[in-house]
């Protein structure tokens, strides 16, 4: 409960608070979220699974964000930045929709 | 990136979390007792049974006030980034080689509009120019009119020139002597004739009788009064030359005055006639 209560504090906040992000961080804000997205996912499925581990949890959350970013960077350093992105994009959808088919599968039994 | 597809979470979580297995159970216990006794259909059910425990009782434990924070911050991500795809351009957040293609792009357009607007341009200025010519052709064409008017009296006239003034109480002047004048003051260079209101062209005629003369047609009433535009100093002499026209109707016991004002008006007009069958040939 807290934890849902956490998400919808964050998106009120950012909505209302308008931060500025500094201008190095935000082409890989968008795939740090993605990555995040994945994370939370696969932590959702792991509680439903009664494997949910917080350390593990926190570990997975942080990897993810900071490998996306460090792809992203390291694709517009070699030059291939919209293609690596794209590709880091296209897993993490796929590793969300097998999570969610998890999920659904626990909650719905379908 | 294969070998992190490989490694998902839940194998992750799967092969960590053996251990800390029973702190998990520590938290949420009505959820322990039934999923390791029968494990193939009770596990679908104590899957919803621990969300439900997870969502109802809000509890503040460690593990759910981290996931909140980590929640939090993607929150946060997610509202930045919603926001500024959203109501910010498309260039904000865009990445340098799609900034460099973007620019090359409108560096293009740039150059196409200036090679149109240049073109646009020269058309204007040829237009322009093919315009001038017109508008002096057109001033040329009524200079040249005003010309031919005055000739054809369709225009009236001014400038230094004579009036002579016939007087005939007995009326003995006939159509011809006036012809006479006429004719003299031509040759003597006017450029514009009237007589009594009536302008004198290249078809004018006299008709009637002594005293009684009409010129085209039109009744004169006396006194006869000339105005003829032409140099002073020709018509004058031309009119008075012994056994010229003045002479000549002097002996008709009429008097003839001849000034030479500055300024002559010769302000008859006569309508334009359309010839009936000569075109113009150029």
């Amino acid at each position: 409960m807290i934890a849902v209560l956490g998400l919808i504090v964050g998106v009120v906040v950012g909505l209302i608070v308008r931060p500025v992000v500094p201008t190095v961080v935000e082409p890989y804000l968008p795939i740090a979220v993605v990555a995040a997205l994945d994370a939370v996912f696969g932590g959702l499925r792991a509680m439903l699974d009664g494997i949910f581990d917080d350390k593990v949890f926190v570990v997975s959350f942080l990897s993810n964000v900071v490998v996306a970013a460090l792809i992203v960077f390291l694709g517009d350093k070699l030059g291939v930045g919209a293609q690596l992105s794209t590709g880091v994009v296209v897993v993490l959808g796929i590793r969300i929709f097998s999570n969610a088919a998890a999920i659904r599968r626990h909650v719905f039994r379908a | 990136m294969t070998a992190n597809d490989t490694t998902e979470p839940e194998p992750r979580h799967d092969a960590k979390p053996v251990p800390p297995l029973p702190e998990q159970r520590t938290e949420e216990p009505p959820a322990e007792a039934p999923a390791p006794a029968a494990e193939a259909d009770p596990d679908a059910q104590a899957g919803r049974r621990r969300l439900k425990a997870a969502l109802w009782p809000p509890r503040a434990n460690r593990a759910q006030v981290i996931v909140a924070l980590l929640l939090f911050v993607l929150g946060l991500g997610l509202a930045i980034q919603v926001r500024s795809t959203s109501e910010s351009s498309a260039l904000r957040g865009a990445r340098q080689e799609d900034l460099v293609r973007i620019l090359d792009e409108l560096d293009d357009r740039k150059e196409r509009l200036q090679d149109e607007k240049s073109k646009l341009q020269d058309q204007r200025r040829d237009l322009k120019s093919s315009s001038d010519q017109e508008e002096e052709a057109r001033k040329q064409t009524e200079a040249r009119e005003r010309q031919l008017g005055i000739l054809a009296g369709t225009v009236a006239a001014t400038g230094p020139g004579v009036e002579v003034t016939v007087s005939d109480p007995v009326g003995a002047v006939k159509p011809d002597l006036l012809l006479d004048a006429v004719q003299e003051l031509r040759a003597a260079g006017a450029e514009a004739i009237q007589v009594n209101g009536v302008r004198i062209v290249a078809g004018s005629y006299f008709s009637g009788t002594a005293g009684k003369v009409s010129a085209d047609g039109k009744r004169l009433k006396q006194p006869y009064v000339f105005k003829a535009i032409g140099r002073p100093e020709d018509l004058e002499p031309a009119l008075k030359i012994p056994g010229g026209v003045v002479q000549t109707i002097e002996k008709e016991q009429a008097t003839v005055g001849v000034q030479a004002p500055d300024k002559v008006v010769v302000d008859a007009l006569r309508a334009a006639k359309r010839p009936d069958y000569a075109r113009s040939s150029s």
